[in-house]
């Protein structure tokens, strides 16, 4: 694996996604990222990034989310920052997943799957923006 | 988003493409439920050229099995890529969802004989 780092501005429209899973996967192909590595950092941005499109941000807002992905010694570390309203997502319930199928609820599926997905989440409030930091260690 | 459709005995059998991500979810959502609403009761999500989904497909995955459940309906899903069945192991899906490793055996789940 390479070393590098990118920074990418994602507008606030689903059809972004998209485009950030390629750049993404580009970025992994570039700095020879294992590929479970990078599909595992590829899904957890998706679903921070889609949380704040669908819930943090205004339907038309202008604002940005901004994506730092970067190589490190031994693994990937990502940021996403966004201007929306303070919000911790770390703090959303873990879904039960062994409730019964007419009790399991939609909510709480993305997050779930990052923290999953990922060896280290965090979360800070910093100049305005909530920025959520996810590691993933290449095993 | 492709989604195919086809019927074999009663069995509505679904397949979907490579991607089921939040821009793609909403369609795969009014088709699939839309499919439930209009009688289907046994339905087959074959997931064969899927290697990409996140949670907005998977939300559709769970919608669809609470619909059927209480009308008695029967829901597999079958060929599941195994970087896509571990994101279903890891949500808890293969607990309330039945899983088929490929559409022979989910058509026998359902009590289908494979055409010949």
């Amino acid at each position: 694996m390479h070393e590098g780092s990118i920074t990418l501005h994602i507008a606030a429209d689903v059809r972004e996604i998209e485009r950030l899973n390629r750049l993404v996967r580009q970025f992994g192909e570039l700095h020879d990222v294992p590929s479970r590595t990078l599909y595992s950092v590829n899904l957890a941005l998706d679903e921070l990034v889609t949380n704040v499109i669908l819930y943090g941000y205004e339907e038309g807002s202008e604002k940005e989310i901004a994506v730092k992905l970067e190589t490190t010694k031994d693994g990937l570390v990502a940021s996403v920052a966004d201007e929306a309203k303070p919000f911790n997502p770390l703090n959303v319930a873990a879904p039960d997943l062994k409730a019964p199928l007419e009790e399991r609820q939609l909510g709480g599926l993305g997050i779930h799957l990052v923290r999953s997905l990922m060896d280290h989440v965090s979360y800070k409030r910093e100049k305005g923006k909530n920025v959520l930091t996810i590691r993933k260690r290449i095993k | 988003m492709q989604i195919k459709e086809e019927k074999q005995g009663d069995v509505m059998i679904v397949t979907i493409d490579d991607h089921l991500d939040t821009a793609a979810a909403p369609a795969f959502e009014q088709r699939l439920l839309g499919l439930i609403d209009g009688g289907e009761r046994k339905v087959l999500i074959d997931c064969g050229p899927l290697e990409y989904v996140n949670s907005a497909g998977l939300k559709v995955f769970l919608l669809a099995a609470k619909k059927l459940e209480p009308v008695g309906g029967q829901f597999i899903i079958c060929s599941l890529a195994p970087s896509v069945l571990m994101i279903f192991e890891m949500i808890g899906f293969t607990r309330i969802m039945k899983i088929a490793p490929n559409r022979e055996d989910a058509l026998r789940a359902f009590g289908v004989t494979a055409a010949t």
